[in-house]
């Protein structure tokens, strides 16, 4: 009785929850490429594909991952031992208990029938072997700290509730011969905790029991040339496939970033766990856009995430969409404008002309804004210009631009000067009057020309340079002090009360 | 005794340059030259230059203190990566409470820098290491009558008092290893600047305007091929190059190759074994050359 009235709600909730996850796939969209296409167009087209699959040579490929990354998870036995032995302890387990001890009525099995008065250890060994490979989990995630692993409150749920369930599946088990009393409770826990992770299942770290494998199969089998609805689809159910398991993170090129800079959304893990609620977000906060944009432009898609992920989520794509998505929300980015671009500028055909200059304006003319002296030229100079203080922040390079006694050597020797018919228009400054503007003190002149921006960084002037003048170093300098008064500006202007209209 | 390096690719490399780290692998092979790869190596740090001193010097010196651990020097294929190695290098070598600070970061996973890493670049261990006498014992198959122009590479040259990579206005290491495998390296009067890659993606127009530049004025000068021994370098001297020769409409293309592809090929190594089908402008004609 008390099974049946908990079973049945259970499972109608997982269901529910299975059909609003599955239909979510093709509901929502995220990036760039997705915006146009309906519900039924990309269900349509899925089916489309499937069948196509399933028709061609490419069955062979499915058959061969389910075997290799699906059965046998070789993608995480190449990343880490402990970590396969850990998750072939659960998954071999809880495979087993669900296909012989779960769905016992359904699937008859001869392997409990001798055991019906004794203990079965049949259930025993391979509820141990749950409960180890949740305590490998745990070691590496508490004791061994895996760098940059973070642990989120969907991690905790997964292993707390196998953990109740498990020991109370072999507490059940242990007394069932000994004490009726404490079997019929250890009963109720497990029951409870089954039909509780049952209706949960769809929305908990767990639902990658099936969208993982999903993930796997799927992305064997497309590429860039896919149906572009397909892609949609595939990668919002790449967002369900994540298991939050940190390898990107480990294996991420510039992780190590994170480290200083303390933005977690520069792990590709933790902007994973940040995609799968901006699909349905309405609103961001200036400060929270800011940190993705951030994080998930400093990247040099170098790809280790994509070769690396257990669960095949082809990352680098995702990464690419949406970056582009997030830049063209009207809000500036200063990393655009170093070689972090050369990705985007790279695959500049794939974006159209307007939106791909947008942004590179926006950043261009929010960092050089705070700095006025340099848009009215008719201004007059401060007497006493802000010396001590602004050079001595401005130049962590040294001093060495104070022996300049503008010889112009670095303007002549500039490709990018040389590139201009009015250099001097189109550039704001020249290098020589750059350096001139620090000796002098000049703040707005020194941090505000696009010369600045534009510059190669090939290292001619500071080459050339008679007075070994570290110009090329000095506007590194500058170009990260102007970063920092535009960043201050940004917070003081700020407030987490604004909201951003995501446009859903 | 056998030289061993550790081997630092980049980010660039693996992923869309692959046939530059494939051809050096099989050269430095045959040369008797031992590799170590370490995955724990991660990005250099150059391109946070621009916004983040303070964290390119820990990107950078992550790696310096990995190589360290190795007990290895590294040998590097990215002139961008080789310049921001060298430059963090002697920030903390100038620097001691820098280095105090970034060795308080990097304990967190266990490393520590102390100075020791040794930083060269493929060219330079080629140039001084193995030397020219001795590459050309190797050449079993030199080139005859292919002119090539070496492009050098800003930031291996510059600034000169930080990568010591050669004489910063005359040069000659390239062009000497280029010249050993019977190649003529060309004379080029822009033989020493920029590619334009740095601002691909921040402003194309200047970009291609700079590597347009370089074409033309290596093709004004004679040459059959460019080449480099950059990623950097390659990407805007291939992909670039395919991409604005249609929209700007240029009426000749001046392929490039990465060094090793040319060396490989006089060493008697097999085209495929040196990736020349990866190169996106077809460089297979440069075979032709080959006595």
């Amino acid at each position: 009785m008390f099974y049946h009235i908990v079973l049945y709600p259970a499972l109608a909730v997982f269901g529910i929850g299975l059909i609003y996850k599955i239909s979510g796939w093709f509901r929502f969209s995220i990036g760039i490429h997705a915006k146009t296409m309906t519900m039924w167009a990309r269900m349509l087209s899925a089916a489309k594909g499937l069948v196509a699959v399933v028709l061609s040579q490419k069955l062979f490929t499915l058959i061969r991952v389910f075997i290799v990354d699906v059965l046998f998870q070789v993608r995480i036995l190449k990343e880490d031992k402990l970590r396969w032995i850990m998750h072939m302890l659960m998954y071999a387990g809880f495979m087993f208990l669900l296909f012989t001890h779960a769905l016992e009525k359904i699937i008859k099995t001869s392997l409990f029938d001798r055991y019906y008065l004794s203990l079965n250890p049949y259930l025993l060994v391979a509820g141990f072997m749950i409960l180890s490979g949740i305590g490998i989990a745990a070691y590496r995630r508490f004791v061994l700290k895996v760098p940059r692993l973070s642990t989120n409150a969907m991690d905790h749920y997964a292993m707390i509730i196998l953990a109740i369930l498990l020991i109370s599946g072999i507490a059940m088990e242990l007394t069932k011969l000994t004490s009726y009393n404490h079997y019929q409770k250890f009963w109720y826990v497990h029951i409870l905790t089954c039909f509780l992770g049952l209706a949960y299942l769809p929305f908990s770290k767990l639902f990658h029991i099936l969208t993982t494998p999903a993930s796997l199969l799927v992305n064997a089998v497309m590429d860039t040339h896919s149906d572009p609805a397909n892609i949609a689809t595939r990668q919002i159910m790449e967002l369900d496939a994540c298991t939050h398991c940190g390898t990107c993170s480990y294996r991420c090129s510039v992780a190590v970033a994170f480290d200083r800079i303390g933005n977690e959304k520069i792990l590709p893990s933790e902007r994973m766990q940040f995609l799968k609620r901006y699909i349905t977000q309405k609103h961001l906060s200036p400060r929270g856009l800011a940190a993705i944009q951030q994080g998930i432009y400093l990247c040099t898609n170098c790809d280790r995430c994509t070769v690396v992920c257990p669960a095949g989520i082809n990352l680098r794509d995702l990464w690419f969409n949406v970056r582009e998505e997030l830049i063209q929300r009207g809000q500036a980015l200063p990393l655009m404008l170093t070689p972090f671009s050369l990705y985007r500028g790279l695959n500049q055909p794939k974006i159209d002309s307007e939106r791909y200059d947008r942004p590179l304006n926006a950043t261009q003319q929010w960092l050089t804004e705070p700095f006025e002296l340099l848009k009215n030229t008719d201004a007059l100079i401060a007497f006493t210009p802000e010396t001590a203080a602004f050079k001595k922040a401005a130049v962590v390079s040294g001093t060495s631009f104070s022996y300049c006694f503008t010889c112009e050597n670095c303007s002549t020797v500039c490709p990018v000067v040389n590139d201009y018919e009015d250099p001097q228009k189109q550039l704001d400054l020249l290098p020589h009057q750059i350096i001139r503007s620090v000796g002098l003190g000049l703040k707005d002149l020194a941090m505000g020309s696009r010369m600045l921006w534009y510059c190669l960084t090939c290292y001619q002037c500071q080459e050339h340079c008679p007075q070994g003048v570290n110009v090329t170093d000095i506007f590194f300098d500058l170009k990260n002090l102007a970063v920092t008064v535009a960043e201050n500006a940004f917070e003081s202007n700020v407030s987490d009360k604004q909201a951003i209209d995501l446009g859903r | 005794m056998m030289m061993k390096f550790a081997l630092f690719l980049g980010c660039n490399i693996p992923v869309r340059v692959p046939q530059y780290a494939l051809a050096a692998r099989a050269v430095v092979d045959k040369l008797g030259i031992e590799m170590v790869d370490d995955r724990e190596f991660k990005c250099c740090g150059n391109p946070i230059r621009n916004t983040d001193h303070q964290t390119f010097v820990l990107m950078a010196a992550r790696n310096l203190a990995l190589a360290e651990k190795l007990g290895l020097d590294m040998m590097v294929l990215c002139k961008c990566c080789f310049g921001s190695l060298k430059k963090a290098a002697r920030l903390l070598a100038q620097d001691a409470q820098l280095q105090e600070q970034i060795n308080a970061q990097l304990a967190k996973e266990g490393l520590h820098y102390a100075g020791k890493t040794n930083v060269a670049h493929f060219l330079s261990i080629l140039y001084h290491d193995i030397g020219i006498d001795a590459l050309k014992e190797k050449i079993t198959k030199p080139f005859k009558g292919v002119k090539v122009a070496t492009h050098y590479g800003c930031h291996a040259l510059r600034p000169s008092d930080v990568t010591e990579f050669d004489d910063p206005v005359a040069p000659v290491l390239f062009d000497a290893l280029v010249s050993a495998t019977g190649a003529l390296s060309i004379d080029w009067p822009l033989k020493l600047e920029c590619c334009g890659a740095p601002l691909l993606g921040v402003n194309d127009r200047l970009s291609r305007d700079l590597t347009q530049k370089k074409l033309v004025d290596g093709r004004r000068s004679g040459a059959d091929y460019l080449c480099v021994a950059c990623p950097y370098c390659q990407m805007q001297f291939d992909q670039v190059q395919q991409m604005m020769a249609f929209e700007r409409d240029m009426d000749f293309r001046l392929p490039s190759l990465v060094f090793p592809q040319l060396l490989g090929l006089a060493m008697g190594i097999e085209g495929d074994a040196l990736g020349l089908n990866q190169n996106l402008l077809d460089i297979s004609g440069i075979q032709s050359f080959l006595e």
